[in-house]
């Protein structure tokens, strides 16, 4: 039972990695590839790493799985925030609809 | 700031005891490795004035997981719907919150949250880029900044 | 171990791969360094899963350090752009 979970969240993981892959390839401006990759990756890695850490056997092991999740998080957030901040300074235009 | 230290200790034990995988043959490192990272933290980070509110964490905590996860979904199946899906926008937001750490987090998480990116900061006028400006947000930033001045403990 | 770890870390390998390349080919340098948010993510992703499909279980310990290090990397770049302010 909790293998079957731990592959259907491991699937799911790998789900949200491929759309934010997908996002990154189709998303029109670099602002919104960010809210790609910041976000579906995110949600991507914490599906992987719920789904590994039911099959840890103990506590302690799986806590140092779900442990990797909130510095990713940290990561994205800072880092998410920096592109933006710079892509703003550096003028990039966000991308609208009403131009195309 | 007693209380605070003894507090950290006790994160930082918590800390040790994941990482070595629940294994305490080797206490004594840990032990070393706890007054370390505690004596380091109290010289490098001092308690401050915006305390968090241990109380509040969890409730935030859940706030955030939800809305995580709702963004990752949603910006899921926009990928998978491509650029039709999108109708960007710029929003311009007055932060009521203080300066400092609850200015920072509320810019940090609005770029994990559904659908917005925080772009600029500038005293307290927050930019933010939204993926489809269709949708009402207002409300969803209002709720975070709330949450957030209340995790910090401030008024708003 | 499910057995599908392994196919699902080589499934991972090839987005890193591919969006790597998206990001690689711009056309703004903001979109390059996109590629700074890749190895967060699907790079902790990638080695965990190594680490679960038998390949050895230090590989968790990898992956945390690079997740810690993504996360310093990533509050150091917002703190920059925190602290220049208006001026660029």
């Amino acid at each position: 039972m909790i293998e079957i979970l731990s592959v259907v969240l491991q699937i799911a993981g790998a789900f949200f990695y491929f759309a934010g892959t997908l996002g990154l390839l189709r998303f029109p401006d670099v602002y919104s590839r960010l809210h790609a990759l910041a976000k579906a990756d995110n949600l991507g890695l914490g599906c992987v790493l719920i789904g590994l850490a039911l099959q840890a056997e103990s506590v302690a092991v799986a806590l140092k799985l779900l442990l990797i999740w909130p510095l990713a998080l940290a990561a994205s957030a800072g880092v998410s925030y920096a592109i933006a901040r710079r892509a703003d300074s550096l003028g990039v235009v966000p991308w609208c609809k009403e131009k195309h | 700031m007693i209380p605070g230290l003894i507090l950290r200790c006790l994160l930082f034990a918590v800390l040790w005891w994941v990482l070595a995988e629940g294994h305490i043959d080797d206490l004594w490192l840990g032990v070393v490795a706890v007054m370390t990272a505690t004596w380091a933290s109290a010289v490098l980070m001092p308690p401050v004035a915006h305390r968090l509110r241990l109380i509040k964490m969890p409730g935030f905590v859940l706030f955030f997981l939800r809305n995580s996860i709702r963004g990752g979904f949603q910006v899921a199946m926009m990928a998978l719907r491509g650029r039709a899906a999108l109708q960007p926008g710029v929003l311009e937001l007055q932060l009521n919150l203080p300066e400092g750490g609850p200015r920072v987090l509320m810019t940090s998480v609005i770029g994990l949250m559904p659908g917005t990116l925080s772009v600029e900061l500038a005293e307290d006028r927050l930019r933010v880029h939204v993926l489809d400006e269709r949708l009402s947000l207002a409300a969803e930033v209002g709720e975070l900044e709330a949450r957030i001045s209340a995790l910090f403990g401030v008024g708003l | 171990m499910t057995g599908f770890e392994l196919p699902i870390a080589l499934f991972l390998l090839c987005n890193l791969i591919v969006a790597l390349l998206a990001a690689a080919r711009g056309p703004t340098a903001a979109d390059r360094m996109l590629m700074a948010l890749l190895f967060g993510s699907t790079g902790t992703g990638v080695l965990v899963l190594l680490a679960y499909s038998g390949v050895g279980r230090m590989l968790v310990d990898v992956a945390l350090l690079l997740a810690l290090l993504a996360a310093i990397g990533g509050i150091a770049f917002a703190r920059r752009a925190w602290q220049r302010g208006h001026d660029d």
